[in-house]
C-alpha cells in the first residue's frame, strides 16, 4: 500500500511543476508590463527599470521559472497589486472558508446522493427509480449559478430564512447559518452524479454471486443490501466523489462569487478582472493543489477500500 | 459525469462495434425512445431557433430603451426586458447562438485532437507512454480553473473560454479513444491487414479511426452538455463574452444585481442553459443506451 501511495505522489510531481508553470506563464504573459502597473502612470523609466531588477523581470525565462519555484517554496508568492498584502497572507485567509464550503457541500451531497441512488437501485424500473433519475439528470444539466439565484431568491430574499451574503465565521462561532445557502447550492449540484453512479453500482452489485449467496442464507433484505450490496458498490462511487473535486472546485468558485463567500475562489475571479495577476497566480495555484490532493486522497482512500487494488 | 464508468462501458462496446453505417437499426430504436425523440426535438428547435436568431428575433438584442427597463414578460416582450430595456427573448436567442458555437468548438476541436493523440497513442505504444502521461497531466486541471487562467493569460473573452473548452475536452476524449482503439487494435483484421502489407497511415485511418469513431462520437454528445455547463459557469463569472454580446451565462450574471426587483431577467437566459444541457444529456444517454447495449437495463 506504501509502495502505491508512493507512486501515485511520484506521478503528482510532474501534474505540479505543470501547475507551477501555468501560474508562472499567468505572470509573465500577461499583456501589462507588471513593472509598469506596480511604478505607475507617471514613473520615470530608471522607476520602472529598478522595479524591473528588483522583481527579476531582467533575467531570462528558465532562470526565472526556477527562481519562482524556490520562491514558491519559501512561500513567498508575491504582493497583492491592488492591496499589496502578501498574497500568501491572504491565501492563508481564505482558504479556510473554501473547505468550510466543500466539506459542508459534501456532507450535504454524499449521503443524500447515496441513499437516493440505493433507493433507485433496489426499486429499479419502478416509479420511486425513474423519478430519482429524472431529479438527477436535472442536477446535473442545471448550471450551479441557477440553484444559487433561486435559493437566494426564495430562501434568503422573498421568505428571509438564512442569510445569503458573506460569512458571518466560522462554523463552531454562529457561522453555520451563513454556510447553510452556499454549502446547499454547491451540494445540489453533486447529488445528481453521485446518485446516478450509486443506482449504477449497486445494480452491478446485486446480481452478484455473493449477493445472492446472502439472500440464499436467508439474511434479511436490508441486512443485504446496507452490508453486502452497498459497501461493495462503495468503491467506484468514493472514485467518482474524487472525479466530482473538479465539478467541487469550479462550483465553489462560482458559489462563492455569488454568496460573497470570503474564498479562494472568488479571490481568483476578483484579482483576475482586476489584473491583479500575483493575486490570481496564488490563488489559481491553491485550487489546482487542492485538486491534486484530494485526487491524491481519494487514490489512497481507494486502495484502503478495495483490496484487491493492494495486491496488484 | 464519471469518466470512469464511461470509460469501462464505452470500451467494451469497441471490439462488437462494427462501423458507424453498419448501425442499421440505431435511428429506429432512437425513435422508439420517446424521451430521446422529446430530446431530440427539443434540442433542434433550439439549435435551427439559435442558427435563424437574426431572422426570428423580434426586436434588435441590442438596442437599449430606458424607458422599458425591467418590465416582466408581457405579450410585446415574451420574456420581458432587462435593466437597460432590451428585449430578453431576443437576447436569449442571439445568446443560444454564443452559447452553442462555445459548446461546439469545446468538443469538436477538443474531439478531434484527443481522439487523434488517443488513436496515436494505442497505434504507436512507445508514443502513447507519452501521450497518456501529459493527457494525466491534463486532467489534473480542473476546466473551471483553466478558463480562469486563460482569461488571466489572454484577458476574459469568448477565445479564453473556446480554449479552456478544447483543454478540458481533450484529456477525456483521449483516454476514451485510447481505451477504444486498443480493444480494436486486438482484432484480427489489424493483423491481417499488416500482414498484406497495408500502410501505417491507412491502418490508422482505415482500420481503427473507422472502427473507433462511433465511441468517440458517443462520448462527445456526453461531453457536449457538460462543456456547455463549463463555458456558461465561466461566462456567469464574467470570463467569457463581454458586453453587449449576448451569451447566456454572462446575461445571467447580469440579471443577478436586479435579483429581487426584476428576477426574470437572470432566471430566464439560466432556464434556457438548463434547457439546453438537459435536452444534450437526455439525447447523450439515449445514444449511449443504443450503441452500448451493455448498459441498457
Amino acid at each position: 500500500m506504501a509502495r502505491q501511495i508512493v507512486h501515485r505522489l511520484l506521478i503528482s510531481i510532474p501534474a505540479l511543476i505543470g501547475v507551477l508553470f501555468l501560474c508562472f506563464c499567468l505572470l509573465q504573459v500577461v499583456p501589462a508590463d507588471p513593472a509598469m502597473v506596480i511604478a505607475g502612470p507617471d514613473a520615470k523609466p530608471e522607476t520602472i527599470a529598478a522595479i524591473r531588477q528588483e522583481l527579476g523581470l531582467d533575467r531570462s525565462i528558465p532562470v526565472q521559472f526556477f527562481e519562482y519555484i524556490l520562491r514558491v517554496m519559501r512561500g513567498d508568492l508575491g504582493r497583492s497589486i491592488i492591496s499589496n498584502k502578501k498574497v500568501i497572507e491572504e491565501l492563508a485567509l481564505t482558504i479556510g472558508p473554501t473547505i468550510e464550503l466543500m466539506v459542508g457541500a459534501m456532507l450535504l451531497a454524499v449521503p443524500i446522493g447515496i441513499g437516493l441512488g440505493t433507493l433507485a437501485a433496489v426499486n429499479r424500473g419502478s416509479l420511486t427509480d425513474r423519478f430519482i433519475m429524472a431529479i438527477s439528470v436535472a442536477g446535473v444539466s442545471m448550471p450551479v449559478f441557477f440553484i444559487g439565484l433561486m435559493l437566494i431568491q426564495y430562501v434568503g430574499f422573498r421568505w428571509a430564512l438564512l442569510p445569503f451574503t458573506g460569512r458571518t465565521g466560522p462554523v463552531w462561532d454562529g457561522g453555520l447559518p451563513s454556510l447553510i445557502l452556499p454549502a446547499l447550492t454547491l451540494g445540489l449540484v453533486l447529488i445528481g452524479p453521485i446518485a446516478r453512479l450509486t443506482r449504477t453500482a449497486v445494480l452491478e452489485v446485486l446480481g452478484a454471486d455473493f449477493v445472492r449467496t446472502a439472500r440464499a442464507k436467508g439474511l434479511r433484505e436490508t441486512v443485504v443490501i446496507v452490508h453486502h450490496a452497498l459497501r461493495n458498490a462503495l468503491i467506484p462511487v468514493v472514485t467518482l466523489i474524487g472525479l466530482q473535486a473538479a465539478f467541487l472546485l469550479g462550483g465553489a468558485v462560482v458559489t462563492e462569487t455569488m454568496f460573497s463567500w470570503p474564498g479562494v475562489g472568488r479571490l481568483a475571479v476578483g484579482a483576475i478582472v482586476s489584473s491583479d495577476f500575483p493575486t490570481a497566480q496564488g490563488a489559481i495555484m491553491i485550487l489546482a493543489i487542492a485538486f491534486l490532493t484530494i485526487n491524491l486522497l481519494v487514490d489512497v482512500l481507494y486502495v484502503y477500500l478495495d483490496p484487491r487494488v493492494q495486491s496488484t | 459525469m464519471s469518466t470512469e464508468v464511461l470509460d469501462h462501458g464505452l470500451i467494451g462496446t469497441a471490439s462488437q462495434e462494427t462501423g458507424w453505417f453498419a448501425r442499421a437499426g440505431l435511428l429506429r430504436r432512437l425513435a422508439r425512445d420517446r424521451v430521446a425523440v422529446l430530446a431530440a426535438s427539443a434540442l433542434g428547435t433550439i439549435v435551427l431557433a439559435a442558427v435563424f436568431a437574426p431572422w426570428i428575433a423580434p426586436y434588435d438584442p441590442y438596442f437599449t430603451d430606458l424607458t422599458k427597463a425591467m418590465q416582466a414578460p408581457s405579450a410585446a416582450h415574451w420574456f420581458g426586458t432587462d435593466n437597460t430595456g432590451r428585449d430578453i427573448l431576443s437576447r436569449v436567442l442571439y445568446g443560444t447562438r454564443n452559447t452553442l458555437v462555445l459548446g461546439l468548438v469545446g468538443v469538436i476541436v477538443g474531439g478531434a485532437i484527443g481522439g487523434v493523440l488517443g488513436i496515436l497513442a494505442a497505434y504507436y505504444r512507445r508514443l502513447g507512454g507519452w501521450i497518456m502521461r501529459l493527457v494525466d497531466i491534463m486532467l489534473a486541471f480542473p476546466a473551471i480553473l483553466i478558463g480562469l487562467a486563460m482569461a488571466a493569460i489572454f484577458g476574459a473573452g469568448l477565445s479564453a473560454v473556446i480554449i479552456a473548452l478544447v483543454i478540458a475536452t481533450v484529456p477525456d476524449v483521449a483516454r476514451v479513444a485510447r481505451g477504444a482503439a486498443v480493444g480494436v487494435m486486438g482484432q484480427e483484421f489489424m493483423e491481417a491487414g499488416r500482414a498484406v502489407g497495408v500502410s501505417d497511415g491507412a491502418l490508422i485511418w482505415r482500420y481503427l479511426t473507422l472502427n473507433c469513431i462511433s465511441t468517440i462520437f458517443v462520448f462527445l454528445t456526453l461531453r457536449f452538455g457538460q462543456i456547455i455547463l463549463i463555458g456558461s459557469v465561466l461566462g456567469f463569472l464574467g470570463m467569457g463574452a463581454q458586453p453587449p454580446t449576448a451569451e447566456l451565462g454572462m446575461m445571467a450574471a447580469q440579471g443577478r444585481d436586479f435579483l429581487f426587483m426584476a428576477p426574470h431577467i437572470a432566471t430566464i437566459p439560466s432556464c434556457a442553459i438548463f434547457v439546453i444541457v438537459l435536452a444534450a444529456n437526455l439525447l447523450g444517454d439515449a445514444f449511449r443506451d443504443v450503441l452500448d447495449p451493455r448498459l441498457q437495463t
